[in-house]
């Protein structure tokens, strides 16, 4: 199974407002993506029409968001159904500032329909942490029975070696991300034993597909996925050299 | 201050160049959630972060120059917001510590 943990919608306040769920799971079926994870910035609530467009195209999907933590470290909190994602989004919500974004500071977070009806405009400033840090976040996406992921760990900014120097102890990390142009010669050992995947972390449409990781796995669930991680048997797409 | 100003007082190159930018205060932060919280308006933000980010948190809190230390390269998706925010971007080899050394002439951000 090909798939991609990373996908920001329109929701994002930096993605491009084509990355309808409509379209993205358009985009990622026409590239041979198998499954897919909707993963904003801080919300995810996006996912139940991500949801509707997954079950609707027959493609597979996990819902989650990429919870900016205290540390301003950049991590994915996956789930097998929305209503898990969107539970992980009022524990974020209610440790984020109480500002109300401006589009024209940081772009615009539309709220959409599976038929991409604008619901209402996000208020929050998604582009800003939570006050939550990382062993917190992790342990409140362990109880909601999700994965807990750190992303771009390549990333001179907003990733674990960004921000800690290292993976810390307790975060509980099920498996680390690479970039698209992460070099695995440099990267793989900074893993530190976990599972790796690689993701397009795409905010426009062109982004969808160009990377992936593979894996047998018995459905697209947390258990399955887990699983492959606990057996460290992924495989991830080649990085790219142009970017 | 003058923009010109900052990067003589630090050893620096102006890497965006913005006309008028200046600035009345220091505030020296990596965590841009903090920054956002506690810099001043019109400070000159002191930080090590270059990326687009930052620039969105100057827009906010109404600051016009931004010091990257340790000779950190502005990409080219910062620098085009700069100049777009009216945002000048000094790159200096000095550290955090050195700049606001170097910058002690004015006043840090007002608490808030």
């Amino acid at each position: 199974m090909k798939f991609d943990l990373h996908i920001h919608s329109c929701l994002s306040p930096c993605a491009n407002l084509e990355m309808s769920p409509s379209e993205i799971v358009a985009k990622a079926k026409s590239a041979g993506l198998d499954a897919i994870a909707l993963t904003d910035h801080q919300s995810a609530r996006n996912t139940p029409a991500v949801a509707e467009c997954a079950r609707r195209a027959g493609i597979e999907c996990l819902y989650g968001l990429e919870v900016c933590t205290a540390e301003e470290v950049h991590t994915l909190a996956l789930f097998d159904t929305p209503e898990q994602a969107l539970e992980m989004t009022d524990f974020v919500y209610a440790a984020m500032p109480k500002r109300v974004n401006d589009p024209d500071v940081f772009g615009d977070q539309p709220v959409v329909t599976w038929d991409d009806d604008i619901v209402e405009m996000e208020w929050r400033i998604l582009a800003m942490a939570c006050r939550h840090p990382i062993p917190a976040v992790s342990a409140k996406c362990r109880e909601l029975g999700g994965l807990y992921v750190a992303a771009h760990i390549d990333r001179s900014a907003f990733s674990v070696y960004s921000q800690l120097g290292g993976i810390p102890d307790g975060a509980s990390f099920d498996a680390v991300e690479f970039s698209r142009t992460a070099d695995e010669s440099l990267w793989l050992e900074k893993a530190c034993g976990l599972a790796v995947v690689r993701s397009s972390d795409a905010h426009n449409l062109d982004d969808v597909g160009l990377v992936w990781t593979e894996a047998e796995l018995d459905g697209f669930t947390v258990a399955a996925l887990k699983k492959a991680f606990e057996a460290r048997s992924t495989r991830i797409s080649p990085r790219l050299t142009k970017f | 201050m003058t923009a010109r100003e900052i990067a003589e007082k630090t050893g620096g190159k102006i890497e965006v160049d913005v006309e008028g930018a200046s600035a009345e205060n220091v505030y020296v932060g990596d965590l841009l959630s903090d920054v956002m919280g506690h810099a001043g308006d019109l400070c000159v933000l002191v930080t090590i972060q270059n990326h687009l980010n930052t620039l969105a948190v100057c827009t906010l809190v109404g600051c016009e120059v931004v010091v990257l230390c340790h000779n950190r390269p502005v990409p080219p998706d910062m620098a085009e917001g700069a100049k777009r925010e009216g945002v000048a971007i000094i790159t200096t080899p000095m550290s955090q510590y050195e700049v606001a050394l170097a910058l002690s002439s004015l006043p840090p951000s007002p608490r808030k």
